[in-house]
């Protein structure tokens, strides 16, 4: 019996109020349970990092002189960086990060992006989001075409969700369903007294919509109650950041095991974020990198504590990377190719991909040599199961992030 | 099954009750939940005594000067809704869909609005959206291919579909796309050469500034060939083409025979013929809409629960019911957290709607959202007071305001009932009793059907 199964039918089984029910509960219970044992439970969390994150002070070329003249007052020397190799290092605020590239749950996808973004933080997080570059009308978003396709037959399922304070990023528009948007996991359960409805009624055939909704009714009580379980459990530790918070609640969520596969959070606070550092950049640049850093490290210890971190895996995405130069202000402009990151206790850790050339450079920029379609190609293919072809409209070589 | 029984011929006819389909309080709810947004107790009581026929004649009319109210709201509206945010015309919306004398016209606006599927997002002037709102309002009930005509011309149609500059040179294919294929003939039908003929006819419209403008030389006044007809045509010219071809018939009458029949199956083409027919001779929605809800079919079994709720009518037929208020912008970002954000369909196809509203997170956040308005206080403010009610209609008793509450809301049958009345808490003072069971009510699953 798999985790997922043997998990469903101890919270489904252990309710006294449901077994008092009598016999068709059961019936209900046995279908319920065999629709878990076939599906998969691997979670893919993604983190948005708003504004356009310095892949070149994140992951740092410090051994490069094209790096040293260009960053005058922001370069960090191969002293400060934390080091991953001869070439590049960890911005050192980032020793969270750092653990877990040793602890083998980190790779570092370098020189990620896409052909013609036109560095406009509105249209290049669209493209992020939808996938679809050549697309300007997308409507729906690479995560919101996953979840439609993870509900697929069993539309009982809320597939994704969006757990932050901010309005739902487009990359969860789904066509169909209907994606959750919460600050907390006590959000998805009953406030009040779940409400009983007495004997369920058998599926009847006659009515298919209204056989949906009792079977949905009936998931939602078990949600609600492996949810609460979860919470009455006790809560992680974690660091008092509003990130850490959101990955707390995908944490709870994750291990209720409710049936959310892919969750999308945020970082910098939406719309033109806390990643654009035009001017003064050093000190809100760490913050941020240090917010990432530390709440992701609690996150992943927070899942292993409760062997949850093999169904999990975190993709980090920022809609572009900035300038080599510096503006003069102390800050950088919008670039081009970033490294994403990718935790998870089954990823390939370490360097994926070479640090894109200092000197072959795109308008002061880093040319992408890894378009950010193969990463997500990789993830939906091999990760969540679902056909990248299908929600990319192409094909994309799979860069390799998960261990075979 | 009576269902099955019932032939495609009789279908349309009109409904007589018979002792195998009788006017009952189920069918007089049926009837206010689809044409509208729900009944109180008196018109349930009023459509008991009336009968189907003359119920469906005060649906179609609305009580009272429905044109005073309305222009009372839009004036509202204007003043509410300036800059860039539509966010006050939700809540003015929801607020009309609770108050109007005229639920149907409210309805077949939002029928419009799904159907249509602009979406306010990218479109940066709230007035602009609430003048598009305000126009299909005015279009609901009238001839399709004026409706369509109009929205082809709606500055806010084309700034959702970006489709804000028609150039001579560089036809946008957006509006001639969605015009073909969504609103009127369908993919079936129209070929990428009609949707690039229909563009050509569409050049020479321009947004600025959130204006509408023409400029006759970027209009290109060359011959083209739609749907087979040549002629040099404008984008008025297309519009009726193509409303009033006969694939335009049956796809308007199969969206509205998803809206107020039948959801879960997909429908019968011998059923939806004679309809599409008959809709073509005319285009006269009023006339649909009247010849749907008159007929045998629309009390039928098969249709009769078919419809899951939409959010807002989950919303607004319960405060309707209970006779009570909420405040509407509270409930106009709960409504979108359960899957409706009114002026902001997530596709241009619209709100997949059906099964699809209902998964395990919306079941659980409707029940919240009726928690959280049925609460003596809090963000609704604690408006809507089932003892009160219960009190004007003469019940003093939890057992016997328990059933009304359940005659009104629900309309189980009898065992269903008994059941359900077991779920009131046995203690406590009765105005909190009858908050709780009501909120039981909202939360069952056959509250979620239509």
């Amino acid at each position: 019996m798999n985790r997922s199964r043997r998990e469903f039918l101890k919270t489904a089984i252990g309710t006294p109020a449901l077994l008092s029910l009598g016999a068709p509960v059961s019936a209900v219970l046995a279908r319920a349970a065999s629709a878990a044992d076939a599906r998969k439970d691997t979670v893919l969390v993604a983190i948005q990092l708003s504004g356009g994150n310095d892949g070149l002070n994140t992951v740092v070329p410090y051994a490069d002189d094209a790096y040293a003249r260009a960053r005058t007052t922001l370069r960090l020397t191969g002293k400060d960086v934390l080091k991953i190799d001869d070439h590049v290092g960890l911005h050192p605020r980032m020793k969270g990060f750092a653990r877990l590239l040793k602890e083998g749950r980190l790779a570092i996808v370098q020189g990620t992006g896409y052909p013609k973004s036109d560095r406009q933080h509105e249209k290049a997080m669209r493209d992020w989001h939808t996938a679809m570059p050549e697309q300007s009308e997308c409507p729906t978003g690479w995560l919101g075409r996953a979840s439609d396709t993870l509900c697929g037959g069993e539309a009982t399922l809320a597939a994704g969700a969006f757990v932050g304070p901010i309005a739902m990023p487009l990359a969860l528009n789904a066509r169909k369903a209907c994606v959750p948007s919460v600050r907390s996991a006590a959000e998805l359960t009953y406030r009040a007294e779940a409400p009983q409805a007495g004997p369920p009624e058998a599926a009847t055939g006659e009515n298919p919509l209204a056989d949906h909704v009792r079977a949905a009714s009936q998931a939602a009580r078990l949600s609600d109650r492996q949810i609460k379980a979860v919470l009455a459990g006790g809560r992680g530790h974690y660091p008092n950041l509003g990130l850490a918070q959101e990955l707390r609640t995908v944490a709870e969520l994750v291990r209720a095991d409710v049936g959310i596969r892919v969750f999308l959070t945020e970082l910098g606070g939406g719309g033109i974020g806390g990643f654009d550092n035009h001017a003064i950049q050093r000190d809100n640049h760490a913050s941020v990198l240090e917010q990432l850093s530390e709440s992701v490290a609690a996150f992943a210890d927070d899942l292993a504590r409760h062997n949850c971190l093999d169904r999990v895996v975190l993709v980090t995405f920022s809609e572009f990377g900035r300038t080599l130069s510096e503006n003069g202000r102390h800050g950088t402009g919008h670039g081009a190719a970033a490294p994403m990151f990718v935790m998870g206790g089954r990823v390939r850790a370490g360097l994926i991909g070479k640090h894109p050339s200092l000197t072959d450079l795109d308008q002061d920029a880093p040319k992408h040599h890894t378009d950010f379609r193969q990463v997500y190609a990789d993830l939906l293919d091999n990760w969540l199961g679902v056909d990248s072809k299908a929600v990319l409209g192409g094909a994309f070589k799979h860069p390799g992030l998960l261990r075979a | 099954m009576a269902a099955e029984s019932l032939d495609a011929s009789r279908a349309w006819a009109p409904y007589e009750p018979s002792p195998a389909c009788p006017w009952t309080l189920a069918r007089a709810a049926h009837l206010h939940r689809r044409a509208g947004f729900g009944a109180t107790w008196g018109q349930l009581r009023q459509a008991l005594s009336d009968g189907p026929q003359k119920t469906v004649d005060r649906l179609l009319a609305g009580q009272g000067d429905v044109a005073a109210f309305n222009r009372g709201f839009d004036q509202n509206e204007q003043a509410a809704v300036s800059g860039g945010s539509p966010e006050p015309l939700r809540a003015w919306w929801l607020r009309r869909m609770i108050q109007t004398p005229h639920p149907l016209l409210e309805k077949m606006t939002l029928f419009w609005h799904d159907f249509i599927s602009a979406s306010a997002a990218g479109v940066g002037s709230g007035s602009l959206v609430r003048g598009h709102i305000q126009f299909l309002r005015s279009a609901a009930l009238g001839k399709f291919p004026a409706l369509v005509a109009g929205v082809a011309r709606d500055p806010m149609v084309l700034l959702s579909l970006e489709a804000k500059a028609n150039r001579k040179a560089l036809p946008d294919l957006n509006l001639a796309r969605q015009l073909l294929r969504r609103w009127t003939v369908g993919p079936d039908v129209c070929t990428d050469r009609d949707i690039r003929q229909a563009a050509r006819a569409m050049t020479g419209w321009f947004v600025l500034r959130d204006e509408l403008r023409r400029f006759d030389r970027e209009h290109d006044d060359g011959e083209k060939t739609v749907l087979g007809k040549s002629g040099r045509f404008d984008d008025q010219d297309v519009a009726r083409l193509a409303a009033t071809h006969p694939a335009a018939a049956r796809n308007v009458v199969g969206r509205l025979y998803r809206w107020f029949v039948d959801e879960g199956d997909a429908p019968d083409e011998a059923v939806l013929a004679p309809l599409a027919r008959s809709f073509a001779e005319d285009f006269d929605v009023a006339r649909l809409v009247e010849t749907v809800l008159r007929s045998a079919l629309f009390f039928s079994d098969r249709s009769l629960h078919r419809r899951v709720k939409r959010p807002t009518e989950f919303a607004v037929g319960l405060v309707r019911a209970l006779e009570g208020t909420v405040p509407t912008t509270p409930l106009a970002n709960d409504l979108a957290a359960t899957g409706e954000n009114l002026c902001h369909p997530p596709t241009r196809d619209g709100w997949e709607g059906g099964r699809f509203w209902i998964n395990r997170a919306t079941v659980i956040a409707r029940s919240n959202l009726a928690a959280a308005m049925l609460a003596p206080s809090g963000r609704y403010e604690g408006k809507i007071d089932p003892a009160a009610l219960v009190r004007r209609h003469g019940h003093a008793q939890a057992e016997p305001a328990g059933r009304f509450l359940l005659d009104l809301l629900l309309q189980p049958a009898d065992d269903a009932g008994k059941r359900l009345l077991r779920e009131m808490p046995a203690r406590g003072d009765l105005p909190d009793r009858l908050r709780t069971f009501a909120h039981v009510i909202a939360s069952q699953p056959e509250f979620q059907l239509a």
